[in-house]
């Protein structure tokens, strides 16, 4: 057991060093951009995309299509899905006990852009 | 062991990691993202078993198979987790990798504002330092004892990690038991609120760094026999400074009006501190653990005891007279460490059906096919019971099963709870 350990504990962070080498020796590939054009989204049509296989929401005065990333969101559904097809820059400032969103969550939510909210 | 006592620690750990997997099985994800979900509730499901196993409670240790199996499994399960609680980060970094290497890196390590995560970091580095603090065995015990509730800090700090991620439904009643399990070993058990009360009535030494100590209780006497363990602390009184830890000790006799008696030999900081224990010493006493010697069948017995390991075999001469032939072979380093010699001689001549053989083996390892060739135990169809240090049971085990005996036919006592 005690050799299990070691062997363990020695290829973990073998894996950490690999993956913080890989930043330097593999180049960045472009992410795949979401957003195919940019269109102006008023609050009508916003609200029609209010499922979680067609979410959209307005964060900040962009418009977002995260559908394709619900999945994968670390938080429970119904604490995400209430937002689908509305304004929710407050609840994305303010995510989870009061906190931000991180500037990884802010890049990656840049991916999802799909245009600009509009008045009515 | 019966079928139920046999299967109850896997059933354990299959429930307690398939009902955190099934709930959180991932749909339409990654293969690698799915995985790293998929061992991040599995090793939780481990941790929350291996817990379980920790409890030293007299009700529940039959059904898991008894203490020693109990923590056994308690420590390879724990391990077990902890390898897969390391390969939850590497397989969600590898998910991000395919996409890009920085996105990769900040998975596992985000920005600073991003703490439930290291929250995640925190219970892995306590984990990785409190299995490390395991297997330092030279460690003293006091030591190695504290560091060892650093893994359960460990377990709290990766639930609240769960929790802050916002994944509660699970999580909170998953954290609620695992505090109760560790407030319950913690303040329960090893504060001693829940062992019994009991009095040190008589000290004698039996040789100059073994002690038997008998023990009046001062509420109900703990229903304790012959070949069964407890686990004990001694506390300061009558001029003696207790260091209060519970260590386990075999009950070397049961008395008619609820005594018990347990030989101490001097082995580490606080059983060397025992040696000096005076008549009216406070304990507390946890037990009886343990089936060693129970439901023995009719058959020829063999029992081999190595040292301290004398006192379950001496235990069962004391309580009654023997109904099987049975060879006692009893070794121990020199003469000035054999404890109870002369007891068990007078015994021996006292009961026709036991065999005594007694030898002091000196520091070198002995030739077992020879003592036990010599003492007539080379034979197959014999119960073997053994009693003593690791190397020797397992050197005696070897000799035995190459001779016929079956692994069926040979039972051990070895106490490796650390």
């Amino acid at each position: 057991m005690q050799r299990l350990y070691v062997g363990a504990t020695v290829a973990f962070w073998l894996f950490v060093a690999a993956f913080w080498s890989s930043t330097y020796w593999r180049p960045e590939v472009p992410l795949p951009a979401v957003a195919v054009r940019e269109r102006q989204v008023s609050p009508v049509e916003l609200a029609r995309h209010a499922t979680p296989e067609d979410c959209w929401m307005a964060i900040r005065g962009s418009v977002y299509d995260v559908s394709p990333y619900l999945p994968e969101h670390p938080s429970r559904p119904e604490l995400v899905l209430p937002w689908c097809g509305r304004e929710a820059s407050q609840a994305y400032a303010t995510k989870n006990k009061g906190r931000a969103h991180s500037e990884r969550a802010d890049e990656l939510l840049a991916q999802y852009r799909i245009g600009s909210l509009v008045a009515d | 062991m019966n079928l139920i006592r046999r299967l109850s620690i896997p059933l354990l750990v299959v429930a307690c990691t398939a009902v955190p997997v099934w709930w959180a099985f991932p749909d339409g994800l990654s293969l690698a993202r799915s995985l790293g979900i998929v061992l991040g509730w599995a090793g939780c499901g481990l941790l929350l078993a291996s817990l379980f196993l920790m409890l030293r409670e007299t009700w529940l240790a039959p059904w898991l198979g008894g203490l020693e199996r109990m923590y056994h499994w308690h420590h390879r399960i724990g391990v077990a987790a902890y390898l897969l609680l390391l390969a939850h980060p590497l397989a969600l970094a590898a998910d991000a990798w395919m996409d890009s290497p920085q996105l990769a890196w900040q998975i596992l390590f985000p920005a600073p504002q991003l703490w439930p995560i290291w929250l995640g970091w925190l219970a892995l580095f306590l984990l990785m330092l409190g299995l490390a603090a395991t297997f330092a065995q030279r460690l003293a015990y006091r030591s190695w004892r504290r560091l060892h509730f650093v893994l359960g800090i460990g377990v709290l700090c990766g639930l609240l990690h769960l929790f802050l991620l916002g994944i509660d439904g699970p999580v909170l009643p998953l954290l609620a038991l695992c505090v109760l399990l560790l407030g319950w070993r913690l303040l329960g058990e090893d504060s001693a609120r829940t062992a019994r009360p009991y009095l040190v009535r008589a000290a004698v030494h039996v040789t100059d760094d073994v002690l038997e100590i008998a023990l009046s209780p001062l509420a109900r006497p703990i229903a304790a026999s012959a070949g069964q363990f407890v686990l004990v602390a001694f506390f300061s009184g009558a001029g003696f400074r207790g260091c209060g830890e519970f260590h386990p000790f075999t009950v070397s006799a049961v008395d008619a009006d609820g005594d018990l008696r347990i030989a101490v030999k001097a082995l580490g900081d606080c059983t060397r501190r025992m040696q000096l224990i005076a008549p009216g010493v406070p304990a507390r006493v946890h037990g009886p653990f343990g089936s060693f010697l129970a439901d023995r069948p009719v058959a020829r017995q063999l029992w081999l005891a190595g040292g301290i390991g004398i006192t379950p075999f001496l235990a069962l001469l004391r309580s009654s007279r023997l109904v099987q032939p049975t060879t006692l072979l009893y070794l121990y380093r020199s003469t000035a460490d054999a404890a109870f010699v002369d007891e068990l001689q007078a015994l021996a001549a006292a009961d026709p059906k036991l065999a005594l053989y007694t030898l002091a083996t000196g520091d070198e390892a002995p030739n077992l096919e020879l003592l036990l060739a010599e003492a007539g135990a080379l034979v197959t169809g014999q119960e073997c019971y053994f009693c003593g240090p690791p190397g020797m049971l397992a050197a005696a085990r070897r000799t035995l099963l190459k001779r016929g005996t079956s692994p069926r036919q040979i039972h051990f006592e070895s106490f490796g709870f650390r």
